[in-house]
This record gives C-alpha cells, structure tokens and sequence, in this order.
C-alpha cells in the first residue's frame, strides 16, 4: 500500500503551499516526508535550511520534565542555541502566561496550560521551512485571539511555507500555489484560486 | 546545512550509508542528548530525599550483601573478594542497563521520533550517556572504599581506561540494535528481560572466573559479559590485561557494530511506523 506516489514538486525561497484533498489523500504524510520525519521508499526529499513542523504539537513534550527544562530539549531540538533559547525563554513563559509554574513538572499542568505551553515553544523558535498541518488556534477566547497574532507572524518569518488545511480561505490567505492530491497522487498543482476551484467543482454534488 | 536536513535522504547514498551517517550525525549533538540525557537522570530521583545518593548507597548495600554471603563460598581472602565483587557488580550493572534499557531507547523516545527529525542515534547517545553516569560514580566508590578492605592498584590498573572505552563504544551500536529489533518486534524486550536473568548468574560477579571448571567455564565464555568484565576488572586488580579477553571483548564489538550497521540499514526507515 503507497501513501504518496509520483508526487515530485519544488519549491523556493517566498513559496507557500497549501495542500487540499480528501481526508486520506496524503496530506500529512505528504508533509511528513517534507519535513523529513519519514524517508520516502522510493524518490528523495532535499531541502536547505531549518525545518520545522507542526503536525503534532503534543508530541515530544516530556510530561516528567519541568516547563523550562521542556522549553530547553525543544529549543535544542529545533536547531536553537542555548543562546537563543535564552533569549527566548521569558518570552515563552509571557506568552504563555505559565510564569511560576516554569519549574514544576508538565505532568502537575491542566491540558489547557499544556498546550499554551506547547504552543509557545513550537511558535518561538523561527524555521527556514516550516510544515503546517492545519492552522493551529488553542485555548480560551482571550487567549485564541493571542495565538492567531503569533501563528500569523510566526508562519510570514518562515521563507517557505507547506501548509495543509481542510480551509479554502486559509490557504487562498496564505499561499501563493496550492497542491491538490488525490489517492496519493498530484491531480492539480497551481496557482491556489485555480486549484481551489476545480477541487470545489468536483466536490459539488449539484454539478 | 540546517540540522533539520540531517535525516533526510539523498539520491547518492544507500540505506546502510544513511545509517552511517545517522551515527555520525547524531554524535555532533552532544548538547541535545547531553541535555536530554541529564534532564532525566535528575528526573529520575526527584523528589526523593538522599536523590542521586540513592544511586551509590543502593550500590554499597549490594556489595556489601553479597560480600558477607558469597564470600565464604570463594577461595578469595573476604578483602580481595569485595574488590573482586564491586568493581564486577559496577561493570555487570553498566553491560546490563544497556542491554535492557537499549531494547526501549526508541520506544520511550516514540513522541520525538515521529515529531523530530534529529538523528536516531540521538536517543542511542541519551541512552548510553544516562548508563554511564551511575556507571563512574559506582566505580569512584569503589574505588574510594576499597583501599580499606586491603585493595592497593598498581600499574596494570591504567588498562582500565581503553576498558572504559571499549565498554562505551560497545553500548552505542548494542543499543541501536536492540532499540530497533524490539520496536519491531516486542517480543525480544520480553526475551531480554528474561535472559538478562540469566546473565546474572552466568557472569563473573558473585563467583570467582579462575576458580570455575569444565562446563561451568564453557558457559562463562560464551558470555560476552565475562570477558568485558575481565578487560575492566583484572587491570583493577592488579592483574595484567589477558589478550585472550581482550581479543574476545573487541570481536564483540566488531560483531555488535556491523550487525548494528546491517540491521540499522535494513529496518531504520520503518523506525517511525513501529514507535
């Protein structure tokens, strides 16, 4: 069983990709390939740069860790100096509005302050190229409106964007070519308005 | 290059170069499985009260039991016996942590692996690196309490440090490749357990190897713990290096790597799948 096959695209520095298709059409797996989480069987994956992906945000969080010992393995893992990482630490726990639980372990957090925690790590650290698996959106209504302002700056700073979504607005917002997939394979790769309508015409059931 | 594309494969290069690669790579990022590696041994005795002092008293109380008991059993003067004891229940202690900790290096790992594109062989080093650091404070108490139960090292004890380094060098391919075959299959971390027993009892730690005959001594061979143990321990000793153990030790080295090689090359691409 192929997930993907004969899906060959590149993509330059101010690139910006959505990716449409059916649930099962290979999105995610498309983006994990990009993001080099799984070798692909046949073919090749080359990239330049960082990258980085949100895919899954809750993984990879070490729930026996304290807050900023995760900031720490996140930043590193993310290709941050411990520098870096500095700079960006009070920053973190601002956003995420955990100062003073920072040093208790993830495991003692509420699943809300998990994800703001989450959030803030996986949105402090700028990519190169950046995998996005839908538009990420957490928490209460207050803190909601403070995520959409970071997601948007965080994913204009990355110079490449793959993003896959189940939303026509937010990719006609975002990208500048839109990837259509089908069973695994590339039935449409254009600009988003042309992509976006063919794939709302075929999904039409007054056609 | 960005530390992203590491793990990335390319047209120029086959599975088992990857895996190479994979080795190297990850050996660079010294401060990530430094970090990661750190962070979970203070996890581990947070919160208790004698904290990372657990790690050298439960050590002592061990020798010391087993001393008193299996003691009369050796023809060892007792002096001679604890040191024999300590630093073969130290080395014992490190083959073993690597055998039964190696089988779920990747499967603790699982949330990073299929989120991250580090090097697998991040996890291995975290893993070693985590082995090794009750490893040095078992030895330096050794090497500190022994003197008082008759123990005087002498030139030979120098030997221990290549020892030191092989053992090192073993655990990193042995841990690769049982984190694999038991992400694959779960049954080998159940077999593993269940040997790891075994070599307990098969490995020079409470009885004495130069007192050992016949079908007692075959078994003590095969097993590749005797001879790491011997290449640490007899150096320790006083005893000069044995060519014999040392030749062994470095052929389970050389065996372990390239099954590590072989295997990483054949079953790593599928690692995320089996987490």
């Amino acid at each position: 069983m192929a997930a993907l096959s004969d899906v060959s695209l590149a993509l330059k520095s101010g690139d910006r990709l959505g990716i449409v298709g059916n649930n099962g059409s290979g999105k995610t797996t498309l983006l994990r390939v990009i993001a080099g989480l799984i070798p692909p069987d046949r073919g090749s994956v080359r990239s330049e740069g960082r990258i980085n992906n949100l895919i899954n945000l809750n993984l990879g969080v070490q729930s026996q860790a304290t807050g900023h010992q995760n900031i720490t393995l996140k930043g590193l893992a993310c290709g941050a100096s411990r520098k870096q990482i500095e700079e960006k630490r009070d920053e973190i726990a601002a956003f995420s509005e955990l100062e003073g639980f920072l040093d208790l372990p993830v495991e003692t957090y509420s699943a809300g302050m998990r994800m703001r925690l989450s959030f803030a790590i996986a949105t402090a650290f700028d990519p190169d190229i950046l995998a996005l698996d839908e538009w990420l959106g957490t928490g209460d209504q207050t803190f909601r409106k403070k995520t959409t302002k970071r997601m948007r700056s965080f994913v204009d700073s990355a110079s490449i964007l793959v993003l896959a979504s189940h939303s026509p607005e937010l990719i006609r917002q975002n990208c500048n070519k839109a990837l259509w997939l089908e069973k695994g394979r590339i039935r449409m790769l254009s600009d988003p308005d042309a992509v976006l309508n063919a794939y709302a015409d075929e999904d039409d059931p007054l056609r | 290059m960005g530390s992203a594309s590491d793990r990335l494969p390319r047209k120029d290069r086959s599975d088992i170069q990857r895996m190479i690669a994979d080795i190297v790579d990850g050996a660079g990022k010294l401060e990530i499985w430094g970090t990661f590696a750190w962070d979970e041994i203070q996890n581990r005795y947070r919160r208790s009260v004698f904290g990372l002092a657990w790690i050298g008293l439960s050590f002592i109380l061990f020798v010391a039991a087993i001393s008193i008991f299996f003691g009369a059993f050796a023809e060892l003067d007792s002096g001679a016996f604890v040191s024999y004891v300590a630093i073969g229940f130290a080395a014992y202690q490190f083959l073993i942590a690597n055998v039964v900790d190696g089988c779920h290096v990747f499967a603790r790992a699982a949330g990073w692996v299929k989120s991250s594109n580090l090097p697998y062989s991040v996890y291995v080093y975290k893993g070693v690196s985590r082995a090794l650091f009750p490893f040095f404070i078992h030895l330096f108490i050794a090497l500190l309490i022994l003197p008082f139960f008759g123990w005087r090292p002498n030139g030979n004890a120098l030997f221990a440090i290549p020892a030191l380094l092989l053992f090192t060098l073993t655990a990193v391919p042995l841990q690769f490749l049982l984190g694999l075959l038991a992400a694959r299959w779960r049954d080998v971390g159940h077999l593993v357990q269940a040997i790891s027993r075994i070599f307990f009892f098969t490995s020079p730690v409470l009885w004495v190897y130069a007192e050992t005959t016949g079908i007692r001594r075959d078994l003590a061979d095969f097993n590749p713990m005797t001879h790491f143990i011997a290449i640490l321990r007899d150096p320790l000793l006083g005893v000069s290096p044995s060519a014999y153990h040392w030749g062994l030790s470095l052929s389970w080295l050389v065996c372990i790597s390239i099954v590590a090689v072989l295997v990483g090359g054949a079953m790593r691409r599928r690692l995320p799948f089996w987490v």
